[in-house]
C-alpha cells in the first residue's frame, strides 16, 4: 500500500512555491519561512514537525490564508490564495478550509451543535443532516450537543472542534497541535478520528505537531528547521520519527 | 502602591477616557449653570445697587399679597411727598410709579414679550439728581431731554435700537389705558448698559404716569436722599415719626430695599439654577452607571494581575485602594476639565442670552471659588463612590486566581440582589406616589427621592431581567439575522450585570424623555378637552405667544364688545388673592353674559348678579370647605386689603374642569388691584354672523393693540400646544445630555467586551466570519442592550406620567394621553444612539488582526 498512490500523480490539495515569510527588518529580521516549496496531496494526512520556532505555525497560517507570505506563492487547489483579497480569503476559509487549534477553539456562548455548524451558519447554508449525524456519531458527541463549551472536558471540546472542521466537508483541514493540551488518551481518540476521516472519508488533513506519537498517525511527515524543509518521511512510525528528530538536535 | 495606580491608569487610558468624558460633561453643565446664574445675579445685584444708590430711605405701603409674579401691594398717597420733603435733613424726595407699558416699534409690532421674557414697564421721570438712575444720551445725533408734557416719552436705548425709534418722532405705547401716541423726546441709558437687565422702559411725566395708572394722587413708593451727616437709620426714624401710620406704611433704609430687591432676584434665579442643575445631576447620575460598569469590567479583566499582586503579598486593602486611587485620579482630572468646560458652557449660554436680547455686562463671567470647589467635589466624589463596589470586589480576588483559570465573567446573580431590587423598586414607587398624591409638605423632594430609588431599584433588578428579556428581544433577531443575530443575542446576555448596567443608563434618559413626552401630550389633550368643554366664545384675543404675563387695556374688550357683529365680549383676568389664609388663583371676568363665553355650569346662587363684594366658588371648593351661598369668607387683596367677601354663586367649572376654582367680577377686581389689565379677551359672534364676517370686524380693533393676537378655538389650542412644545423641546435638549452619556456607556461597555473577547473574535474570523458580519454582530448586541434599556425606561416613563397626571387632576390635567407615535420615535432615537455608539467598537472588532487574535492568550 506504501507505493499505491505516488505523490506526483495524486491531485494536489495545497501547495507552496518558494514561499518566504519575513518578520521584522534589518537586524531584527526573522525568516520564519525561507523559500519553502511543498505539496500536500488530496486525501492524505500530513504532519509537519520541527523544533520550536522552526516556522510550523507560520507555514500552516500561510497555507490556510490566515497570513500572507512575503514572497512566493500559495495555492489551494487551483486558486492562488497568496493573490486573494481579504474578502475572498474569508470566504475561502469559511467554505473550503477547516481549522482545529490547540485551544480556545469554540465560541463560549454557543452550544456544541451550534459550534459545529458555525461555518455553515455564517455562510447561511443548511448543514447536511445525514452527514452531520455521521460526524457527530463518529466523534461520540450525540449526547453532548446542547452543552456549552464550559460544560465540556478538554477532549470533548477538541472533538467538537474537529467535528466543526469536518462537517462542512472542506477541501482541507488544518490542525495546529490539536492534541497539545490533552492527556494521551483524549489525544489518541482525536488522532484516531482524524485518521479515520482521511482513510474512510477521503478528507485531507495537514497537522502541526511536535509529538512523534501524534505524527505516526499521518501518511507523511514533513520536517522543518529554520524555515526550510529539511526532510520528509512516508508512513512514519513513532520510533522512526523520534530517531530522525534526534538527528536534527532539538 | 501609588506607582501601581498610576501605571494602571496609563495602561487603560482609552478605557478611562470615556468614563472621564462622561463625568466631564456632567460637571461642565453643573458648573456652567452655576457660573451663568452667578453672573446674571451679579448683574442684577449691581443693577439694584445702582437704582437705589442715592436712596437712603424708602417709603411704601405695608401690606402685600405674595404671588408667583412677586409681591403685590397697595399704593401710597401722593400727599405724603410734601410732608416728607419738609423733614429736617432730607435733601431730596421723589415719588415713583411703576406699571405695565409696552412700546410699539416702527413696523407696528410690540417690543418685547412680558409673558415670557424680560419686563416691559413704564415709570415716571424724576428730576435728574441723586434719585434718578437714568442718563439722557445723544441718540443718532439728536439731543435728548426729559418728558415735559403728557404727550412726551423717553425710552431706554436698547428699546430705541430694537424698535428703530428716533428722537422727535411719534411712538405708540400700550398701557392699561388706551394705546396712545407720544413724541419721543429722549433716549436714556442705565449706568453703563443700554437697558436694565434687558427690560424695555418707557418714561413719562409724573402726571401722565398717574393718568395711565388711574392713580391721580398716589405713588408706588417714595425715595428719600439724605443731606450730609444723617444716617440711613436716623432718616427712617424721622420719616416714620413724620408720616405716622406705622401699620399702613413701611419705611426701609436704602440698604434694606437694595437687599430686598437683590434677594428677590436671587430667589427667582434659584429656581432657574435648580432647574438647570437638575439636568446636570441627571447626567451625573447616568454617569454613575457608566463609571461603575467601567471599573467592574476593568477589575474583571485584570483578575489575573490583581491575583498576582495578592500572591506576592499585597493586602486586599492595598488592592482595593489601588483601584480607588484610579477612580480618584480619573475623577479629579475629569472634574478639573469639567470646571474649565463649565466656564465655556457659561460663556456660550451668555452669548445665547445676549442673542435673545438679555444684555449682560461686559465684566465677564463670575467664577466663584465655591462653584469651582462644588464642581471638583461632585465630580470626584461621584467617580470615587461609583468605584467603591468594583474596588471591593477587586480586594476579594483570591491569590489562587493566578494559578487557576478563574472564569473571567461573573455570570448570573444572586437571589439576594433580586429581592433587594424588588424591595427598592417598591419603596421608590411608594415614596414617589406619596410625594405626588399624599400632598406632604415637601412633595417635590419625595418625588425626586422616590424616582432616584426607583431607578436604582430597577437597575439592581436589571441582571435578573437581563437574561430572559435579552433572550426574548433577541429571539426575532436570531430568526431573522441567523448566526450574527444569535451571537449578538448570546453576547448580550452572557454577562447580565454588565448588560443591565449599560442599559440602566439609557433607561434613565428614556424614562425622563418618555415622561416629559407623555406629560406634555396629556397636558395638550387636557387643554383641548377643557377648551371643548368650557369655551363658548368664538374668538380669543391673547397676548403674542400667550401666557399671562402681559395684557391689554380693558378698552380692547369694550371696543370689541361694541362691534355690531359681536354678541358679547369680555376680558378675562387671572390673579392671586388670599382666602381663608392661603393664596389662591382666581379668574375674573364680566359675570353678565358670561354664559355666552364660558360654560361655567352654575349650580347655586346667581352668577350674573355677582356684586363688588361677592365671589363665586367652584363646587369642589364648596364641598371641600363646606362653604355655601351667603357665607362670608375672609379675603385679602393688595388694595384695601383685609375684609370679607360673600359667596354669591357656586359653579361647576372649577380648575379641574378648565376654568378656575374662584371667580370675581371685573368691578370687584378693579377696586382691589392697581393694575387693570385683561390677560385675554373672549368674544362671541351675534347669531347669523359668519366667522369670516366676525373676523373682519374684530381684526381692525385688534390691530390697534400690537401685542394682541386674534385666535379662534382651533388656533387657540394650537397656540397653547406650541407653547408647551417650546418648553418640552428645551427639556429634551437638556435630557439629550443624559442620553449622550448613556450612548457613551454603551460604546464603552462594547469596547471593553470586545477587548476581552479578542480570542473568540479571532476564531470567528478564522472559521470564516466576514468583517461585515462581525460588525453587525456588535451592532445588534448594542441594539438589544438599547432595547432592554428603552423598554424599562418606557415602562418607568409611563408610570411617572400616569402618576403625575393623577396628581395634577385638580389642576386641570385631567387626561392621561401617552402619544403612541412619539414614544415610538423615542424608541427609534434610542436605537439610533445605540447603533452610533456601536460604530467604533464594531469597527475595532472587525479590524482585529486574525492571527494576533487567535494567538492571544
Ligand atoms: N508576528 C511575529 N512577529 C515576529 N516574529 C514572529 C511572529 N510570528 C512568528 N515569529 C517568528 O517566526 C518564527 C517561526 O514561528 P512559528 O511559526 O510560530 O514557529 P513554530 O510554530 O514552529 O514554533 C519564530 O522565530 C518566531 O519568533
Ligand atoms: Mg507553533
Amino acid at each position: 500500500m506504501t507505493n499505491a498512490a505516488p505523490a506526483t500523480t495524486a491531485t494536489i490539495a495545497a501547495r507552496a512555491v518558494m514561499a518566504s515569510k519575513i518578520y521584522g527588518q534589518g537586524d531584527n529580521e526573522v525568516r520564519a519561512l525561507d523559500g519553502i516549496s511543498v505539496e500536500f496531496a488530496q486525501s492524505r494526512f500530513t504532519a509537519i514537525m520541527g523544533p520550536s520556532g522552526s516556522g510550523k505555525s507560520t507555514l500552516l497560517h500561510c497555507l490556510a490564508g490566515l497570513d500572507r507570505v512575503t514572497s512566493g506563492q500559495v495555492f489551494l487547489g487551483d486558486v492562488e490564495i497568496s493573490a486573494c483579497t481579504e474578502k475572498q480569503l474569508t470566504l475561502i476559509r469559511r467554505d473550503r478550509i477547516g481549522f482545529v487549534f490547540q485551544a480556545y477553539n469554540l465560541i463560549p456562548t454557543l452550544n456544541a451543535e451550534e459550534n459545529i455548524t458555525l461555518p455553515m451558519a455564517l455562510a447561511g447554508h443548511k448543514p447536511d443532516r445525514a452527514w452531520f449525524d455521521n460526524v457527530v456519531d463518529a466523534v461520540h458527541l450525540r449526547d453532548r450537543l446542547s452543552h456549552r463549551p464550559s460544560e465540556l472536558s478538554g477532549g470533548q471540546q477538541q472533538r467538537v472542534a474537529v467535528a466543526r472542521a469536518l462537517v462542512s466537508r472542506p477541501d482541507l483541514i488544518f490542525a495546529d497541535e490539536p492534541t497539545g493540551n490533552l492527556d494521551s488518551r483524549s489525544g489518541a481518540e482525536i488522532l484516531t478520528f482524524m485518521r479515520q476521516a482521511v482513510t474512510d472519508l477521503q478528507q485531507t488533513i495537514v497537522m502541526v505537531t511536535h509529538d512523534p506519537g501524534a505524527a505516526s498517525y499521518a501518511d507523511r511527515v514533513v520536517f522543518l528547521a529554520d524555515g526550510k524543509i529539511v526532510d520528509e518521511m512516508q508512513d512514519p512510525t513513532a520510533e522512526r520519527v523520534l530517531d530522525r528528530m534526534k538527528s536534527f538536535g532539538d | 502602591m501609588f506607582r501601581l495606580t498610576w501605571k494602571g491608569l496609563l495602561a487603560h487610558k482609552v478605557r478611562f477616557a470615556l468614563t472621564a468624558f462622561a463625568v466631564m460633561i456632567g460637571v461642565s453643565f453643573l458648573v456652567g449653570t452655576n457660573v451663568l446664574t452667578d453672573t446674571i445675579r451679579r448683574t442684577f445685584d449691581d443693577l439694584f445697587a445702582d437704582i437705589n444708590e442715592g436712596t437712603d430711605a424708602f417709603v411704601r405701603s405695608r401690606d402685600e399679597i405674595d404671588s408667583q409674579f412677586g409681591p403685590q401691594r397697595d399704593r401710597i398717597p401722593a400727599n405724603l411727598l410734601p410732608e416728607i420733603r419738609r423733614i429736617d435733613g432730607v435733601r431730596e424726595a421723589q415719588g415713583s410709579l411703576f406699571f405695565y407699558a409696552q412700546l410699539v416699534d416702527r413696523d407696528g409690532d410690540a417690543i418685547g414679550n412680558p409673558g415670557q421674557g424680560d419686563p416691559t414697564f413704564g415709570g415716571n421721570w424724576t428730576p435728574e439728581g441723586l434719585l434718578n438712575p437714568w442718563q439722557l444720551v445723544r441718540y443718532e445725533g439728536a439731543a435728548s431731554r426729559p418728558p415735559r408734557t403728557a404727550d412726551e416719552v423717553v425710552v431706554d436705548k436698547s428699546s430705541a435700537d430694537k424698535g428703530a425709534l428716533l428722537v422727535g418722532e411719534k411712538v405708540r405705547v400700550l398701557t392699561q389705558a388706551a394705546p396712545k401716541e407720544y413724541t419721543l423726546v429722549g433716549v436714556v441709558r442705565f449706568g453703563d448698559v443700554d437697558s436694565p437687565g434687558g427690560a424695555s422702559a418707557s418714561i413719562f411725566t409724573t402726571s401722565e404716569s398717574q393718568r395711565i395708572t388711574a392713580a391721580p394722587d398716589a405713588f408706588d413708593s417714595i425715595a428719600v436722599a439724605n443731606g450730609d451727616g444723617v444716617s440711613q437709620a436716623e432718616m427712617v426714624r424721622r420719616v416714620e415719626a413724620a408720616i405716622g401710620h406705622p401699620k399702613q406704611y413701611e419705611v426701609l433704609t436704602g440698604a434694606e430695599i437694595t437687599k430686598e430687591n437683590q434677594d428677590e432676584i436671587a430667589r427667582a434665579m434659584s429656581f432657574f439654577t435648580i432647574g438647570l442643575s437638575i439636568f446636570a445631576y441627571v447626567a451625573l447620575f447616568v454617569a454613575v452607571f457608566l463609571i461603575f460598569n467601567t471599573f467592574s469590567i476593568v477589575v474583571a479583566q485584570r483578575l489575573r494581575e490583581l491575583a498576582l499582586l495578592r500572591a506576592i503579598g499585597a493586602s486586599g486593602r492595598q488592592v482595593c485602594w489601588s483601584v480607588l486611587g484610579e477612580a480618584v485620579m480619573v475623577g479629579l482630572l475629569a472634574s478639573a476639565a469639567g470646571v474649565l468646560g463649565g466656564v465655556v458652557v457659561a460663556g456660550v449660554l451668555k452669548a445665547l442670552f445676549a442673542g435673545f436680547g438679555m444684555e449682560l455686562p461686559s465684566q465677564g463671567l463670575v467664577v466663584a471659588p465655591d462653584v469651582v470647589v462644588l464642581g471638583l467635589i461632585v465630580g470626584t466624589l461621584i467617580t470615587t463612590v461609583s468605584a467603591v463596589f468594583p474596588a471591593r470586589r477587586a480586594a476579594r480576588v483570591p491569590p489562587i486566581a493566578v494559578m487557576r483559570d478563574v472564569a473571567i465573567e461573573r455570570a448570573g446573580h444572586r437571589l439576594g440582589w433580586t429581592v433587594a431590587g424588588v424591595v427598592l423598586t417598591a419603596f421608590g414607587v411608594a415614596v414617589l406616589l406619596y410625594g405626588l398624591l399624599g400632598s406632604p409638605k415637601n412633595g417635590i423632594a419625595y418625588v425626586g427621592f422616590g424616582a432616584l430609588v426607583l431607578f436604582i431599584g430597577v437597575a439592581v433588578l436589571g441582571p435578573t431581567l437581563a437574561c430572559p428579556v435579552g433572550r426574548l428581544l433577541g429571539w426575532p433577531l436570531a430568526r431573522l439575522r441567523g448566526i450574527t443575530g444569535e451571537l449578538a443575542r448570546e453576547n448580550s446576555v452572557r454577562n447580565p450585570r454588565r448588560t443591565s448596567l449599560t442599559a440602566a443608563a439609557l433607561m434613565i434618559g428614556v424614562a425622563l424623555v418618555g415622561f416629559i413626552t407623555i406629560f406634555a401630550s396629556s397636558t395638550k389633550e387636557s387643554i383641548s378637552v377643557a377648551v371643548d368643554r368650557v369655551f363658548r366664545a368664538d374668538y380669543v384675543i391673547t397676548t403674542h405667544g400667550g401666557g399671562f404675563g402681559g395684557g391689554f387695556s380693558p378698552d380692547l374688550a369694550e371696543e370689541v364688545d361694541a362691534l355690531p357683529e359681536i354678541q358679547t365680549a369680555s376680558g378675562l383676568r387671572f390673579n392671586v388673592f388670599e382666602i381663608d389664609g392661603s393664596s389662591k388663583f382666581f379668574a375674573s371676568s364680566d359675570p353678565v353674559g358670561i354664559d355666552e363665553l364660558f360654560d361655567v355650569d352654575p349650580i347655586a346662587g346667581d352668577f350674573a348678579t355677582l356684586g363688588v363684594n361677592q365671589l363665586a366658588i367652584s363646587q369642589k371648593v364648596a364641598d371641600a370647605k363646606g362653604w355655601k351661598v351667603g357665607d362670608e369668607l375672609p379675603v385679602r387683596f393688595p388694595v384695601g386689603n383685609k375684609g370679607t367677601m360673600t359667596v354669591g354663586a357656586i359653579y361647576g367649572t372649577g380648575q379641574q374642569e378648565g376654568l378656575s376654582d374662584y371667580f370675581i367680577s371685573l368691578a370687584a377686581y378693579d377696586s382691589r388691584y392697581n393694575e387693570h389689565l385683561d390677560n385675554q379677551v373672549y368674544a362671541r359672534l351675534r347669531p347669523g354672523v359668519t366667522p369670516e364676517e366676525g373676523k373682519r370686524a374684530i381684526e381692525p380693533v385688534v390691530k390697534r393693540y400690537p401685542n394682541a393676537e386674534l385666535q379662534d378655538q382651533a388656533e387657540y389650542k394650537q397656540a397653547q400646544e406650541a407653547q408647551i412644545n417650546q418648553f418640552v423641546n428645551l427639556v429634551y435638549l437638556m435630557l439629550a445630555l443624559a442620553v449622550i452619556i448613556a450612548g457613551i456607556g454603551i460604546a464603552n461597555t462594547l469596547a471593553l467586551s470586545i477587548y476581552e473577547r479578542t480570542r473568540e473574535l479571532g476564531l470567528l474570523r478564522a472559521v470564516g466570519m466576514s468583517r461585515a458580519q462581525l460588525r453587525s454582530t456588535v451592532r445588534w448586541e448594542a441594539v438589544i442592550i438599547a432595547l432592554f434599556g428603552t423598554g424599562l425606561g418606557l415602562v418607568i416613563g409611563l408610570f411617572f406620567g400616569w402618576a403625575v397626571v393623577e396628581a395634577l387632576k385638580s389642576e386641570g390635567i385631567t387626561e392621561f394621553a401617552p402619544p403612541g407615535f412619539q414614544l415610538i420615535v423615542v424608541v427609534a432615537i434610542a436605537l439610533v444612539v445605540a447603533t452610533i455608539a456601536a460604530i467604533f467598537p464594531a469597527r475595532r472588532a472587525s479590524r482585529l488582526d486574525v492571527l494576533q487574535a487567535i494567538q492571544t492568550q
